[in-house]
């Protein structure tokens, strides 16, 4: 199948405005109907056989009104769907299995605790696990998180590759939201979307 | 032609894939009965809820599992993962989202909630924590910071919630009852003792 464009997609929805109240439920079955349960079943035999990235990067590739429009565990199983069929399990052919990279524990980096960084402004076509509204943010490194293969390329490839260092990195609620936000966000950016600010 | 539905196309999917052998139906029945009723030490709330507590009650374990929260949440889960403890003090009130997805502690805490996934939930709670905590009737006193951690990575958070007043002397069994899937996501505190 022919990748689209996901970068800036729909998905990328953190901080957007125009969602209502959150839908709260106190207690709730695990699935809303059966075939949810059995597309998530699916899902984890299927992504045996595919990198976790891949998958996200085909529901990312749904189209936007669609998206928007879907349940949760639909989006799934059209994204399912597609990578059944880019494997042509379907036709009878399979996939190797993938491994998950082992863990490892983190090792310093090019950044290490306290350091400013800035969030790159890298737009490439793909998948890109750098939110939007963090983009150009300078936020201070609190820890390295983990090392992990870099998404994008798991994304592309549907095999994890080389490992490079995750590190959390805290912003000011205001940089990013403007002075009526009195709260601090962290996330786990690649040290490839961090420079120097 | 009209568009068939999901669980049509669930079931067609699913057809296809044991007829040519990439999935065996055992597992799919196997899986869906292991995650809608967990128990023991399947991934559950349960099994969350009883980690929060023995950090509660056993201070040198609270001590290992803020130090090392892989290694001590590995004797528990299956699969491990990399994952962050984060303990709320009487400064700092935390609460973990997804905005790209829908990452979530799953390999502890199982499947996360419809809200969770929500559009609403994702995109509002980076912007303004305080609102969206108010609709779950969580109130967070205005000199309490709270941080909001996006899980954008395959990084995973679990949150440990400051333990609640009036439950001096209580065992593990009874502290684990105060403590909800929502206090270990952040959005409501931990039910009250007495």
């Amino acid at each position: 199948m022919r990748d689209t464009l996901s970068v800036d997609g729909v998905h990328d929805m953190g901080g957007m405005h125009g969602f209502g109240p959150v839908p709260v439920t106190d207690d709730e079955a695990v699935f809303h109907a059966p075939w949810e349960g059995r597309v998530w079943a699916m899902a984890g035999v299927l992504l045996r056989r595919t990198t976790i990235d891949r998958f996200r990067y085909l529901i990312e590739q749904m189209p936007p009104v669609q998206y928007l429009t879907s349940s949760y565990y639909e989006r799934w199983l059209w994204a399912l769907e597609r990578l059944a069929a880019e494997h042509g399990m379907l036709e009878g052919r399979g996939a190797d299995p993938v491994t998950r990279p082992a863990l490892v524990p983190p090792t310093p980096g090019r950044f290490a605790p306290g350091d400013q960084v800035r969030v790159a402004n890298r737009v490439v076509p793909g998948h890109c696990r750098v939110p939007r509204y963090l983009r150009r943010q300078v936020g201070r490194v609190e820890r390295v998180a983990c090392v992990w293969p870099r998404p994008e390329e798991s994304a592309a490839t549907g095999r994890y590759g080389p490992l490079e260092s995750v590190y959390t990195v805290v912003f000011s609620g205001r940089d990013l939201f403007g002075p009526s936000a009195d709260h601090t966000v962290s996330a786990d950016l690649g040290e490839s979307d961090l420079e120097a600010p | 032609m009209t568009e068939s539905s999901p669980l049509e196309r669930a079931a067609r999917l699913e057809r296809g894939l044991v007829e040519h052998g990439s999935v065996r139906a055992t597992e799919i029945d196997a899986a869906i009965a292991r995650a809608e009723d967990p128990g023991g030490d399947q991934p559950s709330t349960a099994l969350g809820a009883r980690v929060v507590a023995r950090a509660w009650a056993d201070p040198d374990y609270r001590a290992r599992l803020l130090a090392d929260p892989v290694g001590t949440l590995g004797e528990l889960v299956a699969q491990p993962v990399p994952i962050a403890v984060l303990a709320d003090t009487p400064s700092v009130h935390h609460v973990i989202v997804c905005t790209l997805c829908s990452c979530y502690p799953t390999a502890l805490l199982g499947n996360p909630p419809a809200w969770y996934k929500s559009f609403e939930y994702r995109s509002r709670v980076v912007r303004e924590p305080r609102a969206v905590l108010a609709e779950f009737g969580t109130v967070v006193d205005p000199g309490v910071e709270i941080r909001v951690h996006d899980s954008t990575a395959e990084q995973r958070y679990l949150v440990l919630p400051q333990r609640p007043a009036g439950t001096d002397g209580w065992t593990e069994d009874q502290l684990a009852t105060l403590v909800t899937r929502d206090a270990m996501i952040g959005t409501r505190y931990p039910r009250a003792g007495e």
